[in-house]
């Protein structure tokens, strides 16, 4: 369940490539933008994030399968919301494959990172106490077999069957034990420390108001 | 207490054969130094080195000029001897000949040499010149097996049987068929010579040229038969894994079998104890009354199979960016692997030479990268003062120490959180060490089971028959295909592509990822890459991870 080498799936052209990343990137601005517009602090904060996962990423690109990106998908959804998630998902892919190697399979890692992120949104990872680490770990490991299935769908361009594509990840299924060793060191080596750092901060006007309407009920 | 025990003993069973790598790996390095390297640009060294007349005789083949190339104990070039003919991969080891008389007159000493064009040469060690030559059948290969001298004869296997030759001229005595065969050595006995073929067929000739067929199995027997206590011992190489059989010696009746895994190397015999490796293992057989299993060592090794003067074995792995190993054992039991890093790193077949002068001992070693690697011991006072520091290999065990360490303490403490950070590393440092050979054997196992649903590659009416049987590699171009047949031998895709753009005299581009080969462009054709079919079935490993059968069509396209 790997981007396998020899595999590609179809070829893009370079207007097909173009039209791809004005796709994601679009995508990633949309949603960002919606349903309100963010603080500049808070977009600058989320792209130093996708900046250093993205570096991360590269860097860990000699170690076959370790996947940064997904735990951190999952742990941005689950603070940030689904919008954010995805957001940052599609950026992290977009960004990282520049270096590492830019296709077809773009957008599968794109969709399976972002739906990572999805997920992570709604399963309620994060509590007042903060990380919960078993359930993270648990949905690190689904994310792993569920990002490798998304990925893998890339090889389908005709040529395999369904027989064959099971081989296909059947044949993976060393990287994905891999992949989700990887994503079990990082939840909880990385995992609570990563979800302090996205926690929010309420805003001045938010804290002013919560004092205010305080006061208005003790009155 | 019952956590502590569970500690120790878990710490006890995973610190032990560490201990024993790190004990011996520091013996050998601190025994052998580097002494010299000399690389021969291209083609391969299949085969073990020669020392004879006080030169190293090396035999190069794969290339555009295969040769057997003489140098001097001091790495010295001497002479060459070429044969521009033999355009396949030569597998038959060089032969040394002492000086001799016979029945058919004397001869000086010298060196038989086996071509894959059919031609049997005997050269003057000294100076390489031709002493005598004759001309064998050839169909597709010549002769790729080991020859053997006896009572001033040399008999030797050709493509399609054995022939007995007169030492002193080479003129043939006689000449039998028996069938295709490759890498088929002959083993000679007072009464008889015992010859395998590529259908499985064990032949007896007996000392008029007068063959049959002793035995017939399903698969190919691909090395010279051994002659133990307990009967002639035969490695059959089937499609998927192999199978050891002992055999009568007159009957030819299977007396014991044994299963072992895919693409045998060449056995070899030590008084009573066997040596086999495959692709999966080497195994140590006791052969006396009957043959038993005494050890079983995983290791991938497909060639020769070198002894050395202590009756270890060193034998290579034949796979990418591997080392050699270092098996002591005490009769076949209690045998203890140490990895050799000689400076070589890819795939090898040809056993080390081993060779004295003086007081120094020398060890010799060639590898398909065309480099040969000699390595001489170092006297005891020298051996203190060797510094020699392995810093990959030490940081990989430390930091394997360290985690291991601290995961057993942090378990004694109940620090659960910390166990379970410190175990976590420490499975991702496991599997990231165990994931090539893992995808290797798991390739296979899915391959083996999911064999009926790929689409066989239709054969080409167009090609020759000599092709059958044997391993072919397609690449399509714009313009129409090119096709090469009749290579074997390769035990992976790179493998076999890499010898196929050689003998196209193709250019070929191979980028190292994170997940195996990468062909980015072949002939100068570059695209978006290059994907490849295997027997029909589109390759979903890397290149050089993907293991092939000995009768296999990989047909590369470019995206």
């Amino acid at each position: 369940m790997f981007q396998a080498m020899g595999t590609h799936g179809p070829v893009l052209s370079p207007l097909a490539s173009l039209v791809l990343d004005v796709l994601l990137l679009g995508s990633a601005f949309w949603l960002l933008a919606k349903p309100s517009q963010r603080p500049v602090m808070d977009s600058l904060i989320l792209l130093t994030l996708v900046a250093s996962v993205s570096l991360l990423r590269v860097v860990m690109q000699p170690l076959p399968n370790v996947q940064p990106v997904t735990v951190a998908a999952l742990l941005v959804g689950a603070q940030l919301g689904a919008r954010r998630g995805a957001a940052f998902a599609v950026l992290v892919t977009m960004i990282s494959n520049f270096f590492i190697g830019d296709g077809w399979w773009t957008l599968f890692q794109a969709a399976g990172w972002a739906s990572v992120a999805v997920a992570g949104s709604r399963l309620s990872l994060v509590t007042p106490s903060g990380l919960n680490v078993r359930r993270a770990v648990f949905a690190s490991l689904a994310a792993a077999v569920w990002f490798d299935v998304v990925v893998s769908l890339s090889i389908l361009d005709g040529t395999i069957g369904p027989v064959g594509f099971l081989v296909y990840l059947l044949h993976g299924l060393p990287f994905d034990a891999l992949h989700m060793a990887g994503n079990f060191a990082f939840v909880v080596w990385m995992g609570s420390w990563f979800t302090g750092l996205l926690e929010e901060e309420p805003a001045l006007d938010e804290i002013e108001f919560a004092v205010v309407n305080s006061h208005g009920i003790d009155g | 207490m019952i956590r502590r025990l569970i500690a120790f003993f878990l710490l006890s069973m995973l610190m032990l054969p560490m201990a024993s790598a790190v004990d011996s790996t520091v013996s050998w390095t601190q025994e052998n130094t580097p002494a010299w390297d000399y690389d021969f640009s291209d083609g391969y060294i299949s085969t073990a080195p020669l020392y004879i007349d006080e030169k190293i005789l090396v035999r190069t083949s794969g290339s555009s000029n295969p040769s057997v190339t003489a140098l001097s104990v001091e790495g010295t070039f001497l002479w060459r001897h070429s044969n521009p003919n033999s355009t396949n991969n030569d597998m038959s080891p060089l032969l040394p000949v002492s000086a001799g008389e016979g029945a058919c007159g004397a001869w000086p000493e010298l060196v038989l040499v086996g071509w894959t064009d059919g031609v049997l040469e005997a050269l003057h060690p000294g100076n390489g010149t031709v002493y005598w030559s004759v001309q064998t059948e050839v169909v597709g290969w010549g002769i790729t097996g080991a020859g053997s001298v006896f009572e001033g004869h040399v008999f030797y296997p050709t493509r399609q049987g054995l022939g007995m030759y007169c030492m002193a001229d080479g003129s043939q005595q006689w000449w039998t068929e028996t069938g295709l065969g490759w890498r088929n050595g002959v083993t000679l006995t007072d009464s008889a010579a015992y010859v395998g073929d590529e259908s499985g067929t064990l032949w007896r000739i007996d000392s008029t040229g007068e063959a049959y067929a002793l035995a017939s199995f399903e698969g190919k027997i691909r090395h010279a038969p051994l002659i133990s206590q307990a009967g002639i011992l035969v490695h059959v190489q089937s499609s998927m894994d192999s199978t050891v059989f002992v055999l009568h010696n007159e009957t030819g009746l299977v007396l014991q079998q044994f299963t072992a895994g895919p693409s045998p190397a060449l056995p070899v015999i030590m008084d009573d104890v066997v040596v086999l490796s495959d692709s999966e293992s080497i195994h140590f057989l006791l052969c006396r009354d009957t043959c038993a299993l005494e050890s079983q060592i995983p290791f991938h090794s497909n060639g020769e199979i070198g002894i050395n003067r202590q009756g270890n074995i060193v034998i290579p792995s034949n796979t990418p960016n591997s080392n050699w190993a270092h098996i002591v054992h005490q009769n076949g039991s209690n045998a203890v692997l140490e990895s050799l890093d000689v400076g070589l790193y890819g795939y090898g077949t040809a056993a080390p030479l081993w060779f004295r002068i003086g007081s120094v001992n020398y060890t010799v070693f060639g590898d398909d990268q065309s480099v040969l690697k000699v390595f001489q011991n170092l006297p005891s006072d020298e051996i203190l003062e060797s510094n020699d520091f392995d810093w990959s290999t030490q940081s990989f065990l430390f930091a394997t120490y360290l985690l291991l360490g601290s995961s057993a303490v942090f378990f004694l403490n109940g620090r659960r959180d910390l166990f379970v950070r410190t175990s976590s590393l420490l499975l991702v440092l496991v599997l990231l060490l165990l994931l090539p050979d893992v995808t290797q054997l798991w390739s296979s196992e899915v391959n083996e089971v999911f064999e009926e649903t790929s689409e066989a590659d239709e054969w080409d009416e167009n090609w020759p028959d000599t092709w059958l049987g044997t391993q072919i590699v397609v690449f399509q171009f714009a313009e129409g295909e090119q096709a090469i047949g009749g290579l074997v031998g390769h035990q992976d895709v790179l493998s076999l592509t890499q010898s196929a753009v050689d003998d196209f005299d193709f250019s070929m581009t191979v980028e190292q990822t994170s997940i195996g080969a990468y062909i980015s462009s072949i002939n100068g054709i570059q695209g978006e890459g290059w994907e490849f079919y295997v027997d029909g079935s589109k390759g979903v490993l890397s290149a050089d991870t993907t293991a092939i059968d000995s009768t296999t069509i990989v047909r590369w396209t470019p995206v």
